[in-house]
């Protein structure tokens, strides 16, 4: 029988667009109507490719040698990785720090004209005979899937060159799509394709996949293993700072879910179909209706929907007065928020935890999983500004300016020059996740509110490289087609 | 050709450039690539040297056509002309430079025709058609001097006796360069010069246009720059003094001052006055901490200028042992590979230590394992750390790439930054 497989490309889900400046009201009955459609920008700035985040996903596993198959240029990004693997590793107490084996082919000008192929299989030899790694992961790039080189082909017959060691070629072009999470689902396919074989393997009861990207830190693992053994279930925790071995055991789950909403959530629908796993795809356990829709959504899964009940209100007391203490501090702010697809709606989620309000919101696709982020923060915020964007700072500022929150919540580096007090959800090193994490964020956004000091006067200061004019703009005039 | 490598330092041609243009006041680089390359050429070079990245634009503040499958089928350059439209529209920026992506490179997009056409309209836009897979950082930065010689330095501007150039310090890649430009900048000020340093005190596309008025042209490192220095003779007449190799210390500092004043034959009683000012205040304060550090064997791997710079204080003027240097950037001329060595082995009470040229983290690794004699301190890159934990050396973090320690104008050059140098050796084990 025919099967239409999944391709890797995020663009190619249904109803799923990038560019877009709306409102939360707005949006909502436009998706509804079926009125929103493939947009573009005649002005960009630059965007995160997916080979950014294919390499991000894996390169935290064990006795792995990642091999780029590309200019040199394109792990650059490969540090952001390199830097939590190694810091990972210092919050997991040891002491002899590891780097992660990262190799390029270093395509050149006779590469692109006669190919790569004999690059990578250099690459290759070179990587078994020096740490006869357990897997090889081969990261297409624009170059490579331009000239035309067969990473396939080319891989299956290094296979039987290298019998002892698993060779899994993913297809990351960055050309291939907008989203940078695409890369994240072709690090999955390739996973399925090359490692797991749709072979399936014992199951083992109260075994829980839970996927996690390098961004989550170790504080945030610990919370999260903490809640699902309080369900009674043993944790595989994957990929970030796993193994081939971990990797192995995804088939023997008794069910599999994400901490963060654009990772894993296409793979989980394929471990459902190929080895009978199922799986709960919520939200990003960030603040206390998050983190209890999360916990709910597994325990339901793994048919632990009383216990669940209990320990989330044994948490609720032991938290709601913490919470009601922060909340005293933020109550009625106006916040603007900008992130990832997961963490925006989750910092929007978590903002209501303080009683704040959302003026603006920047994240960057929308699809029937926003809908029903959008359809929640519609009954409690009248009014905010929606901008479907992967970064795009000058329309962020542009916004910002025009809006003045009291707070912004995302990447500060813009924000911070406007005078704004700002705070990260994304911190890879410290606390975000869970109960516990809700306070520490908490107690981060009221502090930096309470004590703006640094960017007020960084403002007087700082220029940002947008002219005057610019501010008197609509922020959407780059955005091109979309709307009927 | 391309080496391949592990745990390759720095980016491709493209970030070279980037991190030249981030460098200037004022200046905006337009990617005409795919999604994703302003990110990487951004975190190649500016993140991963101390955490400071260039304020105008960076990463993915940074105007990209963005180019896709529908660009790499079809063509991008309409994708461009819209995107140099909007830059122009709403960037605030004196000068546009459109750097060219693998992608735009490979489906042979004509970059020039589309600058030209606004160029015509009297915007300054200028195309650097040099594609990111030609070669690396290094590449980079040769590759946008060239164009700025060819495009944009002026031919007819006055010569001025006291200006000097700074070349031979890659921003960015160099994770202290604006220390060490204002370090340099402070000393040669001091004798009675104007400095182009051309990336700190807000120096702008202007100073880069008329800085074929400089009397001299200083490079200060053992083997890049000198097709362009060749190139700036020919058309502007000033001549090139190439010092080979960073310096850290009084001995190698005075030795660089000397030369300036040499070649731009300056008064040589103010010169001396200003050494002696300069070496009394470096002494000044070793003479306070005499016996503070233990006594080291130590090892560098990095690039030819920071590896000169810290072997040569280390050995000459503070008296610790050298037993290797490892020089990490891909020089492949003999007559380079010679002149760094000789630099490097020159010393003057010391043994020589072992030059080795290796690119590739594996063998550097391998090379500080099999070393014979002892090494009791390592200099490295963050990516050297690693080896250091496992052989239990002392490491200090001093060549590019950094990423685990935050720099604004620290420097271990000239005079002062000999100071800072040593500081950050104290180990108190």
């Amino acid at each position: 029988m025919a099967e239409v497989k999944y391709s890797g490309v995020r663009e190619s889900h249904p109803g799923r667009i990038n560019d877009l400046g709306s409102t939360g009201a707005k949006v909502e009955q436009d998706y509804r109507k079926g009125c929103l459609k493939r947009a573009d920008r005649s002005f960009s700035q630059g965007l995160q490719c997916q080979q950014i985040n294919s390499m991000a996903a894996l390169m935290s596993l064990e006795d792995s040698v990642f091999i780029s198959h590309s200019p040199q240029g394109c792990v650059g990004c490969s540090i952001m990785a390199v830097d939590m693997y190694r810091v990972g590793q210092a919050h997991r107490g040891i002491k002899k720090i590891k780097n992660p084996r990262l190799i390029v082919t270093n395509l050149d000008q006779k590469s692109v004209v006669f190919g790569g192929e004999t690059k990578l299989r250099e690459a290759v030899e070179l990587a078994v005979k020096r740490y006869s790694p357990k897997l090889i992961f081969i990261y297409a790039s624009c170059a490579s899937g331009i000239i035309g080189d067969d990473i396939d082909a080319i891989s299956s017959d290094l296979q039987k060159q290298y019998p002892d060691t698993l060779i899994v070629p993913i297809h990351c072009e960055g050309f291939k799509s907008k989203i940078c999470a695409s890369g994240f689902d072709a690090a999955f396919i390739a996973i399925n394709k090359y490692i797991l074989k749709r072979e399936k393997i014992e199951k083992q009861k109260g075994l829980v996949n839970l996927f996690a990207p390098t961004t989550v830190s170790y504080a945030d693992q610990k919370e999260m293993e903490r809640m699902l053994k309080l369900l009674g279930v043993e944790v595989n925790y994957i990929p970030f700072y796993s193994s081939l071995e971990k990797i192995k055991r995804i088939p023997a789950a008794e069910a599999s879910t994400s901490i963060c909403k654009v990772f894993a959530d296409e793979f989980m629908k394929t471990l459902e179909e190929d080895y009978d796993i199922p799986y709960s795809h919520t939200v990003m356990p960030i603040g206390v209706r998050n983190t209890d829709k999360w916990y709910r959504g597994i325990a339901k899964v793994l048919g632990k929907e009383d216990e669940v009940e209990e320990i989330i209100e044994q948490e609720h007391k032991r938290i709601e007065p913490l919470v009601a203490k922060i909340r005293q501090r933020l109550e009625g702010k106006r916040v603007f928020i900008c992130g990832g697809t997961g963490r925006s709606f989750a910092a929007a989620a978590l903002i209501d935890d303080f009683g704040m309000e959302l003026i603006g919101l920047e994240t960057p696709t929308y699809d029937d999983d926003a809908q029903v982020d959008i359809e929640y923060l519609n009954k409690i915020h009248k009014n905010f500004v929606v901008d479907i964007a992967n970064m795009q700072p000058f329309e962020q500022v542009n916004l910002v300016k025009k809006l003045k929150p009291d707070a912004f919540i995302g990447v500060p580096e813009w924000a911070a020059k406007l005078g704004i007090p700002t705070t990260h959800v994304l911190d890879g090193k410290r606390p975000t996740m869970g109960y516990d994490g809700l306070l520490f964020l908490g107690n981060k956004i009221a502090d930096q509110l309470s004590n703006p000091g640094f960017n007020k006067k960084l403002s007087k200061h700082s220029r940002l490289p947008y002219k005057d004019s610019w501010y008197e703009q609509d922020p959407f005039k780059f955005i091109t087609g979309g709307q009927e | 050709m391309a080496q391949i490598m592990e745990n390759p330092r720095g980016g491709c041609v493209l970030a070279g450039i980037n991190s030249v243009l981030g460098a200037i006041d004022r200046v905006c680089p337009i990617y005409h690539s795919g999604p994703g390359c302003c990110m990487q050429t951004t975190a190649s070079d500016q993140g991963q040297s101390g955490h400071k990245s260039s304020c105008f634009v960076s990463s993915v503040s940074i105007p990209s056509s963005n180019m896709l499958e529908k660009e790499v089928v079809f063509g991008g350059v309409n994708k461009l002309r819209t995107t140099i439209e909007g830059a122009l529209e709403i960037m605030d920026a004196d000068a546009f430079f459109v750097l060219t992506g693998c992608t735009a490179g490979i489906i042979g997009d004509d970059v020039t025709s589309v600058t030209e056409e606004f160029q015509k309209q009297g915007h300054e836009v200028y195309p650097i058609e040099t594609p990111g897979f030609v070669g690396d950082s290094i590449l980079g930065y040769e590759c946008i001097w060239s164009t700025f010689i060819n495009k944009v330095i002026r031919t007819d501007v006055p010569k001025d006796d006291k200006l000097v150039n700074i070349f031979g310090i890659i921003p960015y890649h160099d994770p202290f360069w604006s220390g060490t430009l204002e370090e340099i900048d402070r000393i040669l000020s001091s004798l009675g010069l104007k400095v182009n340093t051309f990336f700190t005190k807000h120096q702008s596309i202007e100073d880069i246009k008329n800085c074929s008025a400089a009397a001299l042209n200083i490079i200060i490192n053992p083997w890049i720059f000198d097709g362009p220095a060749k190139k700036f003779e020919e058309k502007f007449g000033t001549p090139s003094l190439r010092f080979p190799g960073l310096f850290t210390g009084a001995t190698d500092t005075t030795e660089f001052v000397r030369a300036v004043a040499q070649a731009l034959d300056l008064n040589s009683e103010k010169v001396e006055k200003v050494i002696a000012y300069e070496e009394d205040y470096v002494y000044g304060y070793l003479e306070q901490a005499i016996g503070a550090l233990s006594w080291k064997r130590f090892a560098v791997i990095g690039d030819a200028n920071a590896a000169t710079a810290y072997t040569r204080y280390l050995a000459n003027d503070y008296s610790f042992t050298p037993v290797l240097v490892i020089i990490n950037e891909p020089v492949t001329k003999e007559q380079d590979r010679e002149r760094i060595t000789k630099r490097i082995r020159d010393l003057e009470f010391a043994k020589p230590p072992k030059v080795l040229f290796l690119t590739d983290q594996y063998d550097i690794n391998e090379a500080i394992r099999n070393e014979e004699e002892e090494i009791t301190l390592l200099i490295g890159s963050t990516n050297d750390r690693e080896i250091a934990l496992e052989q239990d050396i002392q490491f200090l973090g001093g060549t590019f790439p950094i990423n685990d320690r935050l720099f604004f104008n620290r420097t271990y050059t000239g005079y002062r930054g000999s100071l800072t140098f040593t500081e950050d050796l104290y180990d108190n084990l």
